[in-house]
């Protein structure tokens, strides 16, 4: 049986024209999200993970940015091309953007129940009275107890957590194919952060939508994703099945990043926590060859001469690295 | 404080009400608040409390002083003026006319004001250049005089000078909008109202406008003041009403002949400008206190 694909982006360049260069923010960045599939994309701040979600739904502020090349296939539509009254149509209805920060993401002014409504007014003809019955019917689905007189708060009135209910609600709010969810919960604390996940897989199995899952965190990854692709410095570096990705990482960022992951306890396990050496390069001064040689542990002779191509190893399994040549 | 109160009270209210609250505790806005409420009053009710008509000619009652002289009388309690009309009851109606004109031409230049900082805020670019050097362009002339050429141009009359007076104010609201626009333009809610698909329309006028409001009822409630100022200016000038409308400018050029001989003519109307153009100017201090958020306790 295959699953369709839902979203193919190939080879998507997003630069940013500013003063002394071209930054490259996304550059040849390749991903497939199938139907009722969560997609981890994983890296440091900074390494595009965040314009790679910005320019799905085409928000990335132009200028200073713009597309470069590539192709965004949703269900087979290139939206890249899609006049911008059409984008709208697209935005909030068959994709939809949960935020980091739930406590600026909501207007302020507004009540949170109005807000779900504005979506949904948006995209579908509904009597005052069924939007009504939809809000409810959203809050009810992103469990936020009471929804009937929580409809009439402020976004002020809320908790962090709640607010973040509201986002996924109004994400949720038209039954969008897509989410994606931009470090939906890297605001909140631990507590909250697990009920927003836990939440978010409940829903994921309700609905069937799929999920652009970006995020920093490894952890929240392994919990979310049943793919993942490893970003740094603007370029995917591999991707692979979740289980294969955490039980045998080929890139030597992977690997780097798994092994500083603290571990807790005492014991032969305990060590010192281990680093990635140097920081991430600056994408105005990107090294040449491979952007992570120098960083790298294991590097050999051709990582600074060319860059490593995609290698495929099997098991829809990728690495970018001149090891596996 | 501000974390207890809100844990503390037993029904959240919206923080409208807290800022009227704030308003009425702060003592000159309050002050600006009552001042502007008695001259609405007056206004409304002119017919009913006006003790005289205010174009009614006496001949036999011409320049009669105010009560407390001497020779004044209880039948026109401010005097009259050199047609023998009660000065009081052109007071009541000049409110009238005052208060209108603050309205229409505040009304112009908040709509035009807004429309226009709105636009050059959120599009930037050549738009924003476009239309805040126009705005440039009618800030660096004499506030008065691009009035009065205004009204040259149209005519004299009440009208035209209220649209005059209009439009010499568009600048100051539309580079407040401008100012706050590109101020929330900026924040998060926004990329998230773009999410949801909203069109620059909506997110203009729904999303962010309504973010904006706090300065600019504070410059309308400004404007106020100084668009009755403006016109009484124009009206002095016998730019604006027109006799036998009683307006307060007016009033005063009329009464100028005769300052020596009879000040009440002048004076009344004078202070009446003084106390509603005071008024709106502390209303407007005690909202700009109760509604800027670096304000707030």
């Amino acid at each position: 049986m295959t699953i369709k694909t839902l979203l193919e982006i190939q080879n998507l360049k997003t630069y940013f024209d500013v003063r002394g260069g071209v930054l490259k923010a996304v550059d040849n960045v390749s991903l497939t999200i199938k139907s009722g599939e969560t997609l981890g994309l994983v890296g440091e701040s900074g390494c595009g993970k965040s314009v790679t979600g910005a320019s799905i739904m085409r928000l990335v502020p132009i200028p200073p940015g713009r597309t470069a090349g590539g192709k965004i296939l949703f269900e087979g539509i290139d939206i890249l091309k899609l006049p911008e009254s059409e984008m709208r149509k697209v935005r909030g209805n068959k994709i939809s953007m949960i935020f980091q920060e739930p406590m600026t993401s909501l207007n302020p002014v507004f009540t949170v129940g109005d807000q779900v409504a504005e979506v949904i007014r948006l995209h579908e003809k509904l009597s005052q009275q069924e939007t009504r019955e939809r809000v409810i019917e959203t809050f009810r689905l992103v469990r936020i107890p009471a929804p009937e007189s929580r409809i009439k708060e402020y976004p002020h009135q809320m908790s962090g957590g709640m607010r973040q209910r509201v986002m996924i609600a109004m994400a949720l709010a038209c039954h969008p194919k897509l989410m994606i969810a931009d470090e939906p919960s890297t605001a909140l604390d631990v507590t909250i952060q697990a009920q927003i996940l836990d939440l978010m897989n409940q829903l994921k199995e309700e609905t069937g939508a799929s999920i652009l899952f970006i995020t920093h965190d490894l952890g929240v990854i392994a919990e979310m994703a049943q793919r993942v692709a490893v970003m740094y410095a603007g370029k995917i570096m591999e991707g692979a099945d979740v289980d294969t990705l955490f039980s045998e990482p080929k890139h030597p960022y992977t690997m780097g990043l798994m092994s500083s992951i603290p571990i807790l306890g005492i014991g032969k396990n305990q060590r010192r926590l281990s680093t990635i050496p140097g920081v991430v390069p600056s994408l105005f001064k990107l090294p040449k060859g491979c952007l992570f040689h120098d960083r790298c542990s294991v590097s050999l002779k051709e990582c600074d001469q060319s860059e490593p191509p995609m290698i495929d190893l099997g098991n829809s399994h990728f690495v970018r690295c001149h090891k596996y040549v | 404080m501000s974390l207890w109160a809100r844990i503390a009270s037993p029904e959240d209210r919206h923080p409208f009400f807290d800022q009227i609250e704030k308003l009425f505790k702060n003592r000159t806005g309050l002050v600006g608040l009552i001042i502007i409420i008695v001259f609405s009053l007056a206004a409304i009710f002119a017919p009913l409390i006006s003790p005289h008509d205010p174009n009614e000619n006496s001949l036999y009652d011409q320049l009669k002083p105010p009560v407390w002289n001497l020779e004044g009388s209880t039948k026109n309690l401010l005097g009259t003026d050199d047609l023998g009309r009660d000065m009081l009851s052109r007071l009541i109606y000049g409110a009238r006319v005052s208060l209108t004109l603050g309205i229409v031409s505040v009304g112009i230049a908040f709509l035009c004001g807004s429309l226009l900082g709105a636009i050059a805020g959120y599009r930037k670019g050549w738009p924003d250049n476009l239309i805040m050097r126009l705005m440039d362009i009618i800030l660096a002339f004499p506030h008065i005089l691009l009035a009065i050429v205004i009204v040259a141009y149209l005519g004299p009359g009440l009208r035209n000078a209220m649209m005059a007076i209009g439009i010499i104010n568009i600048p100051r609201f539309a580079r407040i909008v401008r100012a706050s626009v590109m101020d929330e333009y900026e924040k998060d809610y926004v990329t998230a109202a773009k999410a949801v698909g909203s069109s620059n329309r909506r997110i203009i006028f729904n999303a962010i406008f309504p973010n904006c409001l706090a300065p600019i009822i504070v410059q309308a409630s400004l404007g106020f003041g100084a668009a009755i100022l403006d016109a009484a200016g124009l009206s002095f000038l016998g730019l604006g009403a027109q006799p036998p409308l009683s307006e307060w400018g007016a009033m005063i050029a009329q009464g100028r002949a005769m300052i020596l001989r009879a000040w009440w003519v002048m004076t009344f109307p004078g202070i009446a400008i003084l106390l509603a153009v005071l008024g709106f100017n502390l209303l407007g201090d005690g909202l700009r206190d109760a509604l800027d958020p670096r304000l707030r306790d």
